[in-house]
């Protein structure tokens, strides 16, 4: 045998041994290093160790309860016990227990909160849950006995960790920031949920921007994003499933969030550029251990409350007044609001609605940091280039229906220039672009310049039409 | 030596029969008897040149199985090489020729019903009741709206839907398949549907589910890394539930924060 076939053999050999994964016990969150890179060595160490610490890996990661997510928690009673079978009821408001019974998950295992083995942790081998019964893995030194109350906690996080590595992760990354491994051949780029922001919701931007709801990530999960890359996942993926991915979702966006805000704060005092003198390095060791602590909860529980804030009541967008009827006067009053000075839809969206106002010809400053693209056109807060819709194209990235409508010109596309317009302009005038802007595909039936006696027939027509 | 590839040989029919034999128990056979009546049609005909294939690589098998187990008991007599033979020639390109002709006229009329146009079913080609549009990932649909007849263009009243296509019981219904990127495949396996969508053009495809239920709706084609994700599912409905369907999709189509009955818009409709 040659030594080049010898070589090729063994290579062979080796990759088998080694599997084509890696070492995935060591998997990790890919850190955010356009932001960590600015700090000095040691604050970027402190900020991996807390989100190390709160969120762990994504094999095995961590319900930090600050956060307002959903990590699943069921509580139970023992019924009968039989060797290492327990038949068991759960309380009224265990969440999901499907997820709970999916094979990978069972080894999370319950806590016992009453009886011999109170405070001590089962393994399972196997949950029925049409039956409610358990299998339990050898380990407990006493035999559970009926009437034993017991908890299981974070099956929604790992139910998610799971669905969201086998259909979303290959666009959407490991740490959610959008750098999976099929990211780099989509145009547009599949979203990066680290700065916490998305782009189709139904809640306001002023006076500041809130979250998008649950309902929102599930409509947009559900019903996909035409004229993108992301599918639809219903009916493939079932009611407790979406549940659990959304969760899972907002706690990667959180992490995201929380990372940002932590490097944030080090950077002021910390960054990379700091001359390094004795004194640095003791500030920021006294830094770390007196206020960073604290500091760390204190941003876990600002962004938590933005994203609590999105599911009270009453955060939807919804109209005071319904729809108006779809005529031609609306639709031509809708079209001068849309050319004129006042909502100045016309400057990104065009005259034509074809998205090629003149705003995307000219060179644009980032308003994060004041400085101008280098490239013309508009950028999003991903700075990614972005187009103004085309609306003559009859594609509606965040719904068709007239609220959908309704709520991007009042509220604005979330992380891109799209600006909401509930300061600059009244519902009727909102509606009146709503009934322009869904009658821009089909040009034939806009109105052209009115004449007065023209009007009345078009309204007749469109009353059926719509 | 020489028996074991007499037995080699022999053990692969059998290992046929024994595999199409445990098929329907492990569901890797057909989903159930077809719910259309072309399709059972179309089981025929496969059932037909499962049969003849059947008996051809059976009687094969054990023609070359026969012919090793006596050649091995048999030291004495010579090899007879037949290489050349004309009249054997013959009739191994005519027997699977007259069989493929056979089947390539006996399938003419299911072929005919199922995709020549001018035989489709009367009422489908005038109104289809729905346009599927595959793209990657996912099956876009558009109704017409309750009443209206299907454009070739999007209409301002149209309904959509994404990965969840309603069809009516008990009467032939049609649908227009379009592709927006790749090649996909229209693959309703209850019904014994499956056909190639392709970019740029507009397929009629017809069907009559005869009983209701949901039922897969499947990419069949390899398009591309999230092909698995193309799956849908038909709802096969009374014509009520149907109707009443399209009137519940253009209600939500039409939401606005109010509930319709307090909409001005859709009062005067």
């Amino acid at each position: 045998m040659s030594v080049r076939w010898q070589t090729i053999v063994a290579l062979m050999l080796a990759s088998l041994l080694a599997g084509c994964g890696g070492d995935t016990s060591k998997a990790r969150f890919a850190e955010n290093s356009a932001l960590a890179k600015q700090l000095l060595p040691k604050a970027r160490k402190a900020v991996q160790k807390t989100l190390d610490d709160h969120f762990g890996s994504p094999l095995d990661s961590v319900a930090w309860l600050k956060l307002p997510v959903n990590y699943g928690k069921a509580e139970g009673t023992v019924k009968t016990v039989d060797g290492q079978k327990l038949s068991v009821e759960f309380n009224a408001e265990a969440s999901d227990l499907e997820s709970l019974a999916s094979p990978e998950l069972t080894r999370a295992g319950l806590l016992f909160t009453s009886g011999s083995n109170a405070g001590k942790q089962v393994l399972l081998a196997k949950f029925d849950s049409k039956n409610s019964t358990f299998e339990t893995l050898p380990g407990l030194e006493s035999a559970p006995s009926s009437g034993d109350q017991f908890v299981a906690a974070g099956h929604f996080l790992r139910h998610g960790r799971k669905l969201y590595a086998r259909h979303c992760q290959h666009c959407h990354g490991v740490s959610g920031d959008g750098e999976g491994t099929t990211a780099k051949y989509l145009n547009p780029r599949p979203r990066d949920y680290r700065l916490g922001v998305f782009k189709f919701t139904s809640t306001a931007s002023f006076p500041a921007p809130i979250k998008a709801t649950r309902d929102d990530l599930k409509r947009v999960i559900a019903l996909g994003i035409p004229g993108t890359y992301m599918p639809s996942f219903v009916p493939m993926l079932k009611e407790n499933e979406l549940t659990a991915v959304i969760e899972y979702v907002r706690w990667l966006a959180m992490r995201g969030e929380i990372e940002k805000g932590l490097v944030t704060e080090l950077k002021g005092e910390y960054s990379k550029d700091r001359s390094k003198d004795d004194g640095i390095d003791k500030s920021l060791e006294t830094y770390l251990s007196e206020t960073y602590p604290n500091f760390v909860n204190e941003i876990a529980g600002e962004v938590g409350e933005k994203w609590s804030g999105a599911e009270e009541e009453g955060t939807p967008i919804i109209p005071k007044k319904p729809r108006p009827q779809d005529t031609a006067e609306s639709r031509h009053r809708g079209k001068e609001l849309f050319l004129g000075n006042k909502a100045k839809c016309v400057n990104c969206h065009g005259p034509t609605g074809r998205g090629n106002g003149p705003m995307t010809e000219d060179f644009q400053k980032n308003p994060d940091t004041n400085e101008t693209y280098a490239e013309r056109g508009l950028y999003d807060t991903w700075g990614q280039p972005i187009k103004p819709r085309d609306l003559t194209r009859g594609i509606y990235r965040g719904g068709r229906r007239p609220i959908d409508i309704y709520r991007r010109i009042y509220a604005g596309i979330k992380g891109t220039p799209m600006p909401g317009n509930s300061q600059a302009l009244s519902e009727d005038e909102i509606w009146d672009l709503v009934n322009y802007a869904l009658s821009v595909p089909y040009d034939s039936q806009a109105p052209k310049s009115p004449k007065p006696h023209s009007v009345a027939e078009h309204s007749m027509d469109h009353g059926h039409a719509n | 030596m020489r028996k074991f590839w007499c037995l080699f040989f022999m053990f692969w029919p059998i290992a046929a029969i024994v595999y199409s034999a445990m098929s329907p128990a492990y569901g890797w056979w057909f989903p159930g008897p077809s719910l259309t009546e072309l399709g059972q049609r179309i089981d025929n005909l496969f059932y037909l040149i499962l049969i003849i294939i059947t008996v051809v690589f059976i009687g094969t098998q054990v023609a070359l199985g026969y012919a090793l187990w006596k050649a091995a008991h048999n030291k004495d007599e010579k090899s007879h090489f037949s290489h050349g033979s004309h009249n054997l020639e013959v009739i191994w390109s005519v027997a699977p020729a007259v069989i493929l002709l056979f089947l390539a006229l006996y399938q003419m009329d299911v072929w005919r019903d199922f995709r020549v146009k001018a035989y489709f079913p009367e009422g489908t080609i005038e109104s289809p009741i729905a346009e599927v549009t595959a793209r990657q990932f996912e099956w876009r649909i558009r109704y017409p709206a309750p009443g209206k007849k299907l454009q070739l263009k999007p209409q301002p009243d149209d309904l959509y839907a994404v990965n969840d296509l309603h069809a009516p019981i008990g009467r032939a219904v049609m649908i227009q398949l379009r592709s927006e990127d790749v090649q996909h495949a229209f693959f309703l396996p209850h019904l014994r549907i499956k056909q190639d969508a392709i970019p740029g053009q507009v397929i009629p495809i017809w069907f009559k589910a005869e009983k209701k239920g949901l039922f897969e709706l499947l990419c069949a084609e390899l398009c591309g890394w999230g092909h698995y994700k193309m799956r849908a599912q038909l709802t096969a409905e009374r014509e009520v539930d149907f109707q009443d369907y399209l009137k519940k999709l253009q209600a939500d189509q039409n939401y606005d924060g109010f509930p319709a009955s307090d909409s001005v818009a859709k009062k005067e409709e």
